[in-house]
């Protein structure tokens, strides 16, 4: 256990500082997220006036704003680069050094990637999670934190992280076939926007809708986490929503095998 | 300008070229914006199915800001692409070089070397949402109104443009300025909802210093009620002629204090 860390832990460090480098763009990136929160918490604001009740289908203003900000943060958060470091690897052909290295190949590449999520964690996570608090107990009057649904849910969190890592890979492995992923990656996020329930709450989409949209792997990226951190789900539902996550990340870990055994023999490179 | 026009459409031609070499890459990415707007709309069908009214606009009024919003940022998308590249690496790889040895307007060439074809998915919704909506929103067409209209499309794509131009700009002196345009670009946003919404500050902020609202929600406004075109339709004309001015005048001090970062 000890030799497995002391291998792969250099590639945790070189990924920290190379993020680390580019942290102003990590600011301004998520400068221009909090815009977008900020946009939707106003048209919220304009729904709860309109609608004659305090409740907006099951939600409401609180539950609105806390799922707003949260899901954006847990996506952000759970994002996954692996998706573009094997496609540049690919491309470029500098998978080959990373072949000859006496490493497994899908570890090291997890714990280069790593590096974004404990990152954010500090750098956005923690200061919006606070100000989000703050915003909740001063209109509630009370303090609304509840550490144990903020513990299940960073439990939730790095199972979520961990589905959209081995997803990304197992996308990022289509660079093996398609040259040009420009127009693909464009599509897989916003496909992935929408199916995760980060555009639209699953919650108030149809119910057929919502039902297949749960059970697919992109509700484990999010949603579940943010239920989880909004006490939407307990007991018995709890339980059975992040057995799911994990059912759907060791699925993706046996695709994503799959591929790979498959893919590699494919793998020509030219040149460099 | 015969040049400048022959010029224009020889590279037209050949990034034409070059989308069909990637066909299926295009039209994936032009099919997902397309995608994006769709759900943006579903979103804004679950709200209505809640409430009857949004800060006094029906359903269609919403439906037909949004798909507005949608012209001007399409239009800006396919024609000036290219000035997200400067901010985000042509001045930092020292590529920018290039467009200074040539004998044509180095802001030119930057702007006709790429068409961005994907917008199409962004225009063609955008006009489909204004088309359908129009009607039963309370747009009256007269010939009026539509040459007003055409005139607050133009000037509203030149906003999304001086935007990006000047903030891409900065690229000259801190060598990479692309997040800058993304922050600032983001705020359009907020265009496509009424301001009326927003808090005070807010709706000073992208009224008057990143005035997103004229490519949405002000004319809108002219095209339902017909009141105040002085301010509606008369606002963006103004407002982005001075902003193109500033923008200009930003990139072409730029231009003098550009140091080449070439390797």
């Amino acid at each position: 256990m000890n030799k497995f860390f002391r291998l792969y832990m250099p590639f945790t460090r070189a990924g920290i500082q190379s993020t680390l480098m580019y942290s102003i763009n990590i600011i301004f990136f998520s400068l221009s997220e909090l815009l977008y929160c900020f946009v939707m918490y106003y048209v919220w604001l304009a729904v709860f006036d309109a609608s004659d009740g305090q409740n907006f289908m099951g939600f409401d203003m609180q539950d609105m704003v806390l799922y707003l900000f949260m899901t954006n943060v847990t996506a952000y958060l759970t994002m996954s680069q692996a998706d573009s470091a094997i496609a540049e690897e690919i491309k470029d052909g500098s998978i080959a050094m990373r072949l000859l290295k006496p490493v497994d190949y899908h570890i090291s590449i997890l714990f280069k990637d790593i590096a974004n999520p404990i990152i954010l964690f500090f750098m956005v996570f923690l200061p919006m999670t606070v100000c989000v608090e703050i915003y909740r107990g001063v209109t509630a009057g009370m303090i609304m934190f509840q550490p144990l649904n903020c513990l299940l849910y960073l439990l939730s969190g790095i199972i979520a992280y961990l589905v959209s890592f081995y997803l990304n890979m197992c996308f990022g492995f289509l660079a093996f076939y398609v040259t040009n992923l420009w127009g693909v990656s464009m599509f897989k996020k916003i496909l992935l926007k929408f199916l995760s329930g980060a555009a639209i709450p699953l919650a108030f989409m149809p119910a057929a809708l919502k039902n297949i949209l749960a059970f697919l792997p992109f509700s484990s990226l999010s949603y579940t986490p943010v239920m989880i951190y909004m006490g939407k789900y307990t007991g018995a539902e709890l339980l059975l929503n992040v057995g799911l996550q994990v059912f759907w990340l060791i699925a993706l870990i046996v695709l994503c095998k799959l591929i790979w055994n498959r893919a590699i023999r494919r793998l020509c490179v030219q040149g460099g | 300008m015969k040049r400048i026009l022959k010029i224009y459409f020889r590279l037209l031609s050949q990034n034409i070229k070059m989308l069909m070499e990637y066909r299926i890459d295009f039209l994936t990415g032009a099919f997902s914006f397309i995608i994006d707007q769709v759900v943006g709309i579903g979103f804004i069908f679950i709200i209505f199915s809640q409430i009857p009214e949004l800060a006094g606009y029906t359903l269609d009024q919403i439906v037909f800001i949004y798909g507005f919003s949608l012209i001007p940022k399409g239009l800006d998308h396919m024609f000036t692409d290219n000035l997200w590249s400067v901010g985000y690496f042509i001045v930092q790889k020292g590529d920018f070089d290039k467009y200074l040895t040539r004998p044509i307007n180095p802001l030119f060439h930057i702007i006709a070397e790429k068409f961005q074809i994907d917008a199409a998915g962004e225009l063609i919704m955008g006009i489909i949402l204004v088309c359908i909506s129009a009607g039963s929103a309370g747009v009256v067409f007269t010939p009026l109104s539509v040459v007003l209209l055409i005139v607050a499309i133009i000037f509203a794509s030149l906003i999304y443009t001086s935007i990006k131009l000047g903030t891409a700009a900065l690229a000259f002196w801190i060598k990479v300025s692309g997040q800058v345009t993304q922050v600032f670009y983001m705020t359009n946003e907020f265009a496509k909802y009424p301001t009326t919404i927003y808090s005070d500050f807010i709706r000073t902020v992208i009224t008057y210093i990143v005035p997103f609202a004229f490519t949405g929600y002000y004319p809108c406004v002219y095209l339902f009620t017909g009141e105040n075109p002085l301010f509606n339709i008369g606002g963006v004309v103004i407002v982005s002629s001075v902003l193109m001015m500033i923008a200009l005048t930003i990139w072409n001090r730029g231009l003098k204090a550009y140091e080449s970062a070439g390797s």
